[in-house]
C-alpha cells in the first residue's frame, strides 16, 4: 500500500465526521452571535456559514476518493463485507445532507432580520 | 503455570451436539428460586422483565389517559378536581415518556441486541441487572407518591417558575425530578451496555455493513441516550438543589435564569423523541424485511438516515421555546434544522415503500402494523414540520394541535411499530405464536380508534381549545369533537385490551413456534425459541447480511470458547475479527442490594441534604461487594 492509499484508507469516514461537526459548529456559532446581531451587522455569521458548507462539502469529497474504485458494490452486492467502502459511502451522504442543512441555515440567516423577536 | 491451566481447561471444541448443549445450559443457568430470581444477570431474563415492567406502567398510563379523556368527553365534567387533573396529566406524560416508551424499547434492545449479533450475554450483565431495579423502584417510586397524593403536577416538563419551591411547596416537584434520576441512571447503564456490545461482542464476520438495522438502530439510541440524558439529570438535580439547599440556579432575582430549565429539558427532550422513535424505525426494518421476503433496499441510506437523524436531533430542541421572546434569528436556524430532519425521516420512509413494492408482501398481523405506522407518522411528520413553521407554531403553541401532533409521531411513529415488534418477536421470546386473528383485531382496533381519538384534536387546536385544561365551558363549542375523541380513545383502550388477552391466551395455548416461524433471516432466530440460556451452543460466523437467507441451510460456526466458565468472545470494531475470549460474570445479588442503597440514597435527598452524607456508605459497601475479586481466571488471549 502506498502513502497516499492508506491515507484515503484512513479518512474514509472523513464526511461522517466533518458534516455533523461542520453543522454543530454553525448552530451553536450562529446562535451564540444571533443576540448580538441586531446591534451591528453579523455578516462575520454568514462568512462562518459559508466556509461550513464548504467543509462539511469535503468531507463528503474525501470520502468519494476513498469509495471511487469500489463505488458500486455496496449497492448492488446486498451481502456486505466491505465495512470501510460502507462507511465511506455514508460519509458521502452525510457530508452532503449536513451542507444542506447547513445552506437552510444560512438563508434563514439572510432572510430574518437579526432585530426581530 | 498459566500454560498448565490452560491444556486443563475444556473448550467447546470438544463437546458436540447434546452433551455440549447441556453442559453450557448448565454454566449460564440462572439459579433457581427466589434467590436465583433475584440474583439473575441473564439478558434474556432481564429483558423480558423489563418488557412486562414497561407494559404494566403503559397500562396505568393508560387509565389515567381514559380517566382524562372521561372528564373531556362534555363540558363542566366533575370527575377530577383541579388539582387532580394536573397531577393525572403530569403522571400521564411523566409514565408514558420515562417508565414507557424510552425503558421498552431498551427492554427490547437488552433482549434482542446479544441475539442478533451472535453473542452469549450483553456486555456488563451486572450492570444491566442493576438498571432494571432502578428503573422499577423508580418507577415505583413516582406511583406511590401518586397514590398518596404527592404525585407531581407541573407536567412532565416541570417547568421554572412552577416548579420553584415558591409556586409548588409540597414534595410533588422533587418526586418528579427524583424519578427523573431514577430512570436516566437507568437509561444510561443499558446505552453502555448497548454501544459495547455492539462495538465489541458481534459475531465473527458481522462487519459494520452486515449489522441488522435494528441493532444500528439501537446503536445510534444509545449514543442520543448517552448525550442527551446527563442534560436533565443535571437539570433535575440543579432543581432540587434549588428546592432544597436554596440555590439559585432558575430564580432570575439572584442571577439564575428560568430559560436555563428550558434549554437543559428541551435539550434532553427532543432527542428523547428520537430516543424513543429511531428503535421504532430499526423494528420496523426488521419486520419489513421478513415480510416482504427480500432484504431492505437502500440499506446503506438506512444507516444513513439513522446516524444523520441522531444528530440533527440535538439541533432542534428550541423549536419547543419559539414563544419565549429568544431572536427570530435563533428560531429561524432552527426551523431550518426541524425541517431538514424530513428528509432522513423521509429517505428511510421510500427506502421501505420500496421495499414493500419490490417484494411479495405478506400481510400479516406485524405488516399491519408497520403500514398503520407508514400512514400514521407521516401525518405526524407533516404537522411536525407545520409546528416547525414560527408563525404557525405561535399560533398553535400550548393548544390541542400540539397534542394531536405528538401523539401522532409518538404513537404512530413507535407505539405501532413496537406492538408490531410484539408479534414478531412473541414466537422468539415464549416460543409460541400469538393468535393471528385476533392480531387483526388488534390492530384495526388501533388504527381506528387512534385516529378517531387523536385527529379531532388537530381541529381542536384550530379552534383555540388549550393543553392541561380540566374542563371547559359549553359556549366554546368544543363538546361534540372531545366526545368524538373520548369515544376514540375507549376504541384504542379496547385494542390493548385484545393484546394482553391476546398475550395470556397465547402463552397457554398459543400454536408451538419453531426455531424461524417466520422464515427471517437475521440471527435471534437461528436457536431455539425461547433461546436456551447460552444462547448459541456455537458462535455463528457471519458471511451475508441476511444470513439465514444467504444460505439457509448452513451456518457456519467457530469453536474454542471455555466449556467449563461462561466466556464471550470480543471481537473487532469494524471488521468483526476475534480478538480476545472474556469472562462474562456470574449472577450476584449485589446489583439489587447496590440499586436499594442508591433508592435510599436518592430518596432521601429530596428530604434532607444529609442523605448525600449518609447514604453515601451504603452505596460504597454494596458497591465493593460488587466488585470484590472473586478469584476467577483474568483474561485471555
Amino acid at each position: 500500500m502506498t502513502v497516499n492509499e492508506s491515507s484515503v484508507r484512513l479518512l474514509y469516514w472523513a464526511g461522517v465526521a466533518l458534516g455533523p461537526a461542520a453543522w454543530a459548529a454553525n448552530l451553536q456559532g450562529v446562535y451564540a452571535i444571533s443576540h448580538l446581531a441586531c446591534e451591528k451587522a453579523m455578516w462575520g455569521g454568514v462568512a462562518l456559514s459559508t466556509l461550513l458548507v464548504l467543509a462539511s462539502l469535503a468531507g463528503t469529497v474525501i470520502s468519494a476518493r476513498a469509495v471511487r474504485r469500489r463505488a458500486g458494490t455496496e449497492w448492488s452486492d446486498s451481502a456486505g463485507g466491505g465495512p470501510r467502502t460502507f462507511m465511506a459511502w455514508l460519509g458521502v451522504g452525510t457530508g452532503v445532507l449536513f451542507a444542506l442543512v447547513i445552506a437552510d441555515q444560512l438563508l434563514a440567516a439572510l432572510v430574518i432580520s437579526p432585530c426581530l423577536r | 503455570m498459566s500454560m498448565a491451566v490452560e491444556q486443563k481447561e475444556m473448550r467447546d471444541d470438544a463437546l458436540h451436539g447434546l452433551q455440549l448443549a447441556t453442559r453450557l445450559e448448565g454454566i449460564w443457568r440462572t439459579p433457581s428460586g427466589l434467590m436465583g430470581a433475584l440474583m439473575s444477570v441473564d439478558h434474556k431474563i432481564i429483558g423480558r422483565r423489563y418488557i412486562v415492567t414497561a407494559f404494566a406502567f403503559l397500562v396505568l398510563g393508560g387509565l389515567l389517559a381514559i380517566l382524562m379523556r372521561i372528564q373531556l368527553a362534555g363540558a363542566e365534567q366533575r370527575l377530577l378536581s383541579p388539582d387532580l387533573y394536573n397531577q393525572v396529566f403530569t403522571m400521564h406524560g411523566s409514565t408514558m415518556m420515562f417508565l414507557f416508551a424510552v425503558p421498552v424499547m431498551e427492554a427490547f434492545a437488552v433482549y434482542l441486541v446479544p441475539l442478533m449479533v451472535g453473542t452469549r450475554n450483553i456486555a456488563f450483565p451486572r450492570l444491566n441487572a442493576f438498571s432494571y431495579w432502578m428503573f422499577l423502584f423508580g418507577g415505583c417510586f413516582l406511583w406511590i407518591s401518586f397514590a398518596f397524593n404527592v404525585g407531581p403536577d407541573v407536567g412532565w416538563f416541570a417547568y421554572t417558575p412552577l416548579s420553584s419551591l415558591q409556586f409548588t411547596p409540597s414534595k410533588r416537584a422533587d418526586v418528579w425530578a427524583q424519578m427523573i434520576t431514577f430512570t436516566e441512571v437507568a437509561a444510561l447503564a443499558v446505552a453502555v451496555e448497548i454501544i459495547v456490545t455492539v462495538f465489541k461482542q458481534r459475531a465473527p464476520g458481522m462487519t459494520l455493513d452486515r449489522i441488522p438495522l435494528f441493532v444500528w438502530a439501537m446503536l445510534v439510541t444509545a449514543f442520543l441516550v448517552l448525550f442527551a440524558m446527563p442534560s436533565i439529570m443535571v437539570a433535575s438535580t440543579s432543581l432540587i438543589l434549588d428546592r432544597l439547599v436554596s440555590t439559585r440556579f432558575y430564580d432570575p432575582s439572584s442571577g439564575g435564569n428560568v430559560l436555563l430549565w428550558q434549554h437543559l429539558f428541551w435539550f434532553f427532550g427532543h432527542p428523547e423523541v428520537y430516543i424513543i422513535f429511531i428503535p421504532a424505525t430499526g423494528m420496523v426494518s426488521m419486520v419489513l424485511a421478513t415480510f416482504a421476503r427480500r432484504p431492505v433496499i437502500g440499506y446503506p441510506a438506512i444507516v444513513l438516515s439513522l446516524i444523520a437523524t441522531g444528530f440533527l436531533s440535538f439541533g432542534l430542541w428550541v423549536h419547543h421555546m419559539f414563544v419565549t421572546g429568544l431572536p427570530q434569528l435563533g428560531a429561524g436556524l432552527f426551523t431550518a434544522s426541524s425541517m431538514l430532519i424530513a428528509v432522513p425521516s423521509g429517505l428511510q420512509i421510500f427506502c421501505w415503500i420500496a421495499t414493500l413494492w419490490d417484494g411479495r408482501p405478506v400481510y400479516r398481523t406485524p405488516l399491519l402494523f408497520v403500514l398503520g405506522f407508514i400512514v400514521i407518522f407521516v401525518i405526524g411528520g407533516l404537522s411536525g414540520v407545520m409546528v416547525a413553521s414560527v408563525p404557525i407554531d405561535t399560533q398553535v403553541h400550548d393548544t390541542y394541535f400540539v397534542v394531536a401532533h405528538f401523539h401522532y409521531v409518538l404513537i404512530g411513529g413507535a407505539v405501532f411499530p413496537l406492538i408490531g415488534a410484539v408479534y414478531y418477536w412473541f414466537p422468539k421470546i415464549c416460543g409460541r405464536m400469538l393468535s393471528e386473528r385476533l392480531g387483526r383485531w388488534n390492530f384495526w382496533l388501533a388504527f381506528f380508534g387512534f385516529n378517531i381519538a387523536f385527529f379531532p384534536m388537530h381541529i381542536l387546536g384550530l379552534m383555540g381549545m388549550p393543553r392541561r385544561v380540566y374542563t371547559y365551558t359549553p359556549e366554546m363549542g368544543w363538546d361534540r369533537l372531545n366526545l368524538l375523541s373520548s369515544v376514540g380513545a375507549a376504541i384504542f383502550a379496547l385494542s390493548f385490551a385484545v393484546l394482553l388477552a391476546n398475550a395470556i391466551y397465547s402463552l397457554r395455548r398459543g400454536m408451538p413456534a419453531n426455531d424461524n416461524p417466520w422464515d427471517a433471516s437475521t440471527l435471534e432466530w437461528a436457536t431455539a425459541s425461547p433461546p436456551p440460556p447460552q444462547n448459541f451452543d456455537r458462535i455463528p460466523v457471519v458471511t451475508h447480511r441476511d444470513p439465514l437467507w444467504a444460505d439457509p441451510n448452513i451456518l457456519p460456526v467457530i469453536a474454542g470458547l471455555s466449556a467449563e466458565r461462561r466466556e464471550v468472545l470480543l471481537t473487532s470494531l469494524a471488521d468483526a475479527e476475534p480478538q480476545i475470549r472474556e469472562a462474562s460474570p456470574e449472577p450476584s445479588i449485589w446489583p439489587l442490594l447496590t440499586a436499594i442503597a442508591t433508592t435510599i440514597f436518592f430518596i432521601g435527598s429530596i428530604f434532607t441534604p444529609w442523605a448525600v452524607v449518609w447514604g453515601t456508605p451504603p452505596m460504597a459497601i454494596t458497591l465493593i461487594g460488587w466488585f470484590w475479586p472473586t478469584g476467577s481466571k483474568e483474561d485471555e488471549e
